[in-house]
């Protein structure tokens, strides 16, 4: 049983980051950075229960579209026959610390090889994760070796494998989402920019908030099964808002007027590359679909630009980040006059 | 021996049973000096687990292998299926492991050992083998902090911490030599009668509830502290349940809440320097100098009695600005200077033999961490590359009649070699005396070592921090991966009264022993800035002479780079030098904030 997401309390910045990625998994992933202790790993892992289906090749491996990029097995077997489809919901993968290059990007199926001495093509984590969200706890704990092969397979969509004499290619689009505390040490600015969105948290200080977190917890842990139900209704509410923002995304439209105002912001900040540009605007349609608006206000600019900047500013490694948000309010005041 | 036995050492002992009572208090962190008898006491929990649990010892030389579990290979190879060989967290679950000196543990191990911890279920993904299992245990652990410390965010898993006293008291000595040879003599030991409280408490537990005024205290305390996040307060609530339900009740009160505090919080205060910024001076910081002062003068008294040769002791303490009164007596905080690019830094061929080319470091690695990087014929460890067996055995298979499975022999048997990036460690040792502080010159000194910073981000290395000042050195900042960190820690620093440069090399000495001890491929880099004028002995000998003993002694060590960056003002009329000096007994480079700077042509042609 994990802790239901909508019985987290506040928070509500990372909640909406993550539902945005849901909504649109183009945004590109979450880094949530923040003090220990403060549900940042809970709320990661509750997301799975409001996660919705998507449409897969039926007995496929890694969960294939059958309107997208194909495995090399999906391949051949289209070939012979049009592919049977399938439902599966999506999933939240996890990546632990430990885990060995093998692991990650697949390898010889040492048993099939073993007992029929044939090789084959046994899938890694990466293969788990395509179209699902690929968690990792402690990102910057992670080895390089390791963040270098996520970065590759990020970048690609892809994950080709030329090893041990097979060859195979399956797509890997995952959803990344990582959590760190920035005191135990930093992420390389590659793997930084990879995420689409970045919040920081921090715990709550309002005496009735802390009690409500102790006696959420208190009941949860007495009786995990009781607690789900009692908030069964909530969690159910909140996965058919999802449901229905994913099917409005499209209807969205992004007209000019909305992108002129999102550049308007990143070329005040001046800042380098286009991928700020591009998730802000994801996230922005994200949020409108949401919020059940019909056309992207300032106010979705504003708040989608707060999510997917805070990791993005030109700033020296030790520049106190308080200043730069005085000022990143500063430049979005003045680009999104809000009504 | 007994837990009941046991003699004092009651904040331990509690939070041994409260774990025991509910494995939901998230293990103990027993932090102690040595002969304590937190080891003791860690190995006597066993007694007082009702039932049968496993309780595991991990040794400090575990690998990540034996921690996680890997393939077994005999069993894979005679059934031709793969098999698990299970590591420590897996056969640890419903019981305990028990850790002794955990901040020897290499900090990987730490977090994968933690890792499991808010997840209850361990993921194994290593080596073709995935799996997922139960996994849910105590952490019991010891550490002496004389031996370095544990991160806060680590120690921050552990739902409680004693701090253990030094037994001191004659009585209590005494008792516990009674309670020692009482027991010896024992062949078979009754029950543990803290064990029957124990299962009764068990028993209990669920029916256990809170008053409105406990829960209340427990959001409070956790409002009056400073500790980040909420786990202190989770954990506060499940011990003083179990603390109740030790006591026989079902209701929890609010003194139970306020005997489990101490537990909750002990490991979760702010650390040194994370509290707010000093404020600026006022009169309290005044009265210190005072105090100062006196010592100031009795330092100057010193350095005169300690007939250094060149009397340049004597000068050290004499500001070359005449402003020597005040700079040796008041305490400030400087700001960071301007950071500049730094100059690349060629180090030495390593002098230990090790392969190693300067900025990071490639090293094949014992054991089974890092990557898989080619296969050998023979190995220490069998680590066995297993496709480059399968590779080697193929060509042979119809000869030797193989029907259905593979025919392996010995000879196929392929090694893994491993590489990892060494370690780097950084280490800075900032002179913070009242000679640094005149004419700003701490603000340079904190701008030169903020630039070292900025490149130590660059090229992703871990650095601490020592400052020597007053009448010791102090580790302000352990090894640490955030050189953010660093940043914020060097901006507080202040500066004031003697300079004991030898207590600042010893400690130096000391933290370089200790990473060395524990991760014996690190490289130090261990960076200097210093004016070279120490004039506080630790031994009562001549300062100066005591600071060359022991830079001597600390530039023998051969897996340690040294650069000196002196910080005395070269155009003034009373230079010493003393600094180049000291690099010369360092063995280090040497630098003056002037050469320390980038040639910006010199490098660019370079690069």
């Amino acid at each position: 049983m994990t802790f239901p997401f909508t019985a987290i309390v506040g928070q509500e910045e990372l909640k909406t980051a993550l539902i945005l990625n849901v909504i649109d998994p183009g945004i590109g992933g979450l880094l949530v950075t923040g003090e220990k202790g403060t549900a940042k790993s809970t709320a990661v892992r509750a997301l799975a229960e409001l996660l919705p289906e998507l449409e897969t090749v039926r007995e496929c491996r890694f969960q294939c579209d059958p309107r997208g990029n194909l495995c090399t097995d999906c391949r051949e077997r289209e070939a012979a026959a049009p592919l049977p489809r399938d439902r599966n919901k999506m999933r939240v993968v996890e990546l632990p610390l430990g885990i060995t290059e093998d692991r990650l990007v697949g390898t010889l199926d040492i048993e099939h090889a073993l007992r029929h001495g044939e090789k084959r093509f046994e899938a890694g984590l990466l293969g788990d994760a395509n179209r699902n969200f690929l968690y990792v706890d402690e990102v910057n704990l992670l080895e390089d070796h390791i963040i270098d092969l996520l970065l590759d397979s990020a970048a690609m969509g892809v994950n080709t494998v030329e090893r041990e004499g097979i060859s195979f290619c399956h797509p890997a689009r995952f959803i990344l989402v990582g959590t760190m505390n920035p005191e135990e040490g930093d992420l390389r600015p590659q793997l930084l920019d990879r995420f689409g969105l970045c919040v920081q948290v921090a715990g709550l200080h309002d005496r009735e908030r802390r009690m409500d977190i102790l006696r959420r917890k208190a009941a949860f842990d007495d009786d995990p099964a009781g607690f789900g139900e009692e908030w069964r209704q909530q969690q159910e509410e909140l996965a058919g808002r999802i449901e229905q923002a994913r099917k409005r995304l499209p209807a969205v439209p992004l007209d000019d007027g909305v992108l002129e105002r999102i550049v308007s912001v990143t070329a005040a900040l001046r800042l380098d590359g286009h991928r700020a540009d591009i998730v802000i605007m994801k996230a922005a349609r994200a949020l409108a679909a949401f919020r059940e608006l019909a056309a992207i206000g300032n106010a979705d600019i504003r708040d989608a630009a707060l999510l997917a900047l805070l990791h993005r500013r030109k700033r020296l490694p030790f520049e106190e980040m308080g200043n730069e948000q005085d000022k990143l309010l500063g430049v979005l005041e003045e680009a999104l006059p809000c009504a | 021996m007994r837990l009941s036995d046991f003699v004092g050492q009651e904040e331990a002992k509690l939070g041994l049973l409260l774990n025991a009572v509910d494995p939901r208090c998230g293990g103990l962190l027993m932090v102690g000096g040595r002969g304590c008898g937190k080891s003791t006491l860690a190995r006597l929990y066993r007694g007082i687990m009702p039932g049968k649990s496993p309780f595991i010892e991990l040794p400090l030389n575990a690998t990540e292998d034996s921690l996680l579990g890997g393939i077994d290979l005999e069993r894979t190879l005679a059934d031709g299926r793969r098999a698990l060989q299970p590591g420590i967290l897996s056969r640890a679950h419903d019981g305990t492991v028990f850790v002794d000196d955990i901040n020897l543990l290499s900090p990987e191990l730490t977090a994968l050992l933690m890792e499991p911890q808010d997840r209850g279920v361990e993921l194994i993904e290593r080596e073709g083998l995935s799996g997922r299992r139960e996994c849910r245990f105590s952490v019991i652990a010891t550490m002496n902090p004389e031996e370095g410390g544990l991160s806060p965010h680590l120690a921050d898993r552990f739902g409680l911490c004693a701090i253990m006293e030094v037994l001191d008291g004659t009585e209590e000595r005494l008792a516990v030599l009674h309670a020692v040879l009482t027991n010896n003599g024992l062949s078979d030991e009754p029950t543990d009668p803290a064990c029957l409280d124990v299962a009764k408490a068990r028993k209990l537990l669920a029916s256990v509830c809170f008053s409105p005024e406990a829960l209340d205290r427990i959001a409070e305390t956790a409002e009056r502290s400073a500790a980040q996040g909420h786990r202190a307060e989770l954990f506060h609530y499940h011990a003083s349940r179990a603390c109740a339900a030790l006591e026989g009740m079902i209701r929890v009160e609010a003194r139970h809440v306020e005997r489990t505090a101490g537990l909750a919080y002990a490991h979760r205060r702010l650390l040194p320097g994370e509290e707010e910024p000093p404020p600026p001076p006022n009169d309290q910081q005044r009265e210190d100098g005072r105090g100062d002062d006196r010592e100031a003068r009795q330092g100057r008294q010193d350095s005169v009695d300690g007939d250094s040769p060149d009397e340049s002791g004597k000068q050290g303490e004499r500001d070359p600005s005449g402003s020597t009164k005040e700079s040796s007596d008041r305490e400030e905080v400087q700001p960071t200077g301007q950071p500049f690019a730094v100059r690349n830094i060629a180090l030495p061929r390593d002098r230990a033999k090790r392969k190693a080319t300067g900025r990071r470091t490639t090293t094949r690695t014992v054991g089974r961490g890092g990557r898989y990087a080619k296969s050998l014929l023979r190995s220490a460890d069998r680590d066995v590359a297993v496709d480059a067996t399968l590779r080697a055995c193929a060509p042979f298979q119809q000869e030797r009649g193989r029907t259905e499975r593979l025919i392996i022999e010995r000879d196929d048997l392929r090694f893994k070699q491993r590489e990892r990036k060494t370690g780097h460690l950084v280490l800075f040792v900032v002179d913070g005396s009242g000679s640094m502080g005149a004419k700003q010159r701490m603000t340079a000194v904190k701008g030169a070592a903020q630039s070292l910073l900025l490149d130590c981000y660059r090229k992703r290395d871990k650095v601490a921090m020592i400052v020597f000042r007053k009448d010791r050195a102090e580790l302000v900042l352990p090894p640490t991966g955030s050189v953010e960190l660093a940043a914020k820690r060097l901006a507080l620093l202040p500066v004031g009264g003697k300079t004991p440069l030898t207590a600042g090399l010893l400690e130096a000495h000391r933290l370089v022993k200790r990473t060395l001890r524990n991760r014996p491929d690190t490289r130090i880099l261990v960076i200097l800035l210093t004016d070279g004028r120490g004039n506080h002995s630790i031994s009562g000998k001549p300062a100066l002479d005591e600071g060359r003993r022991m830079a001597r002694m600390l530039g023998e060590e051969a897996r340690c780079d040294f650069i000196v960056v002196d910080t005395e003002q070269k155009g003034s009329l009373f230079r010493t030098d003393l600094a180049r000096n000291l690099a010369e007994m360092l063995h280090a480079q040497y630098f003056t904030f002037e050469t320390l700077q980038a040639e910006q042509l010199f490098d660019l042609a370079r690069t």
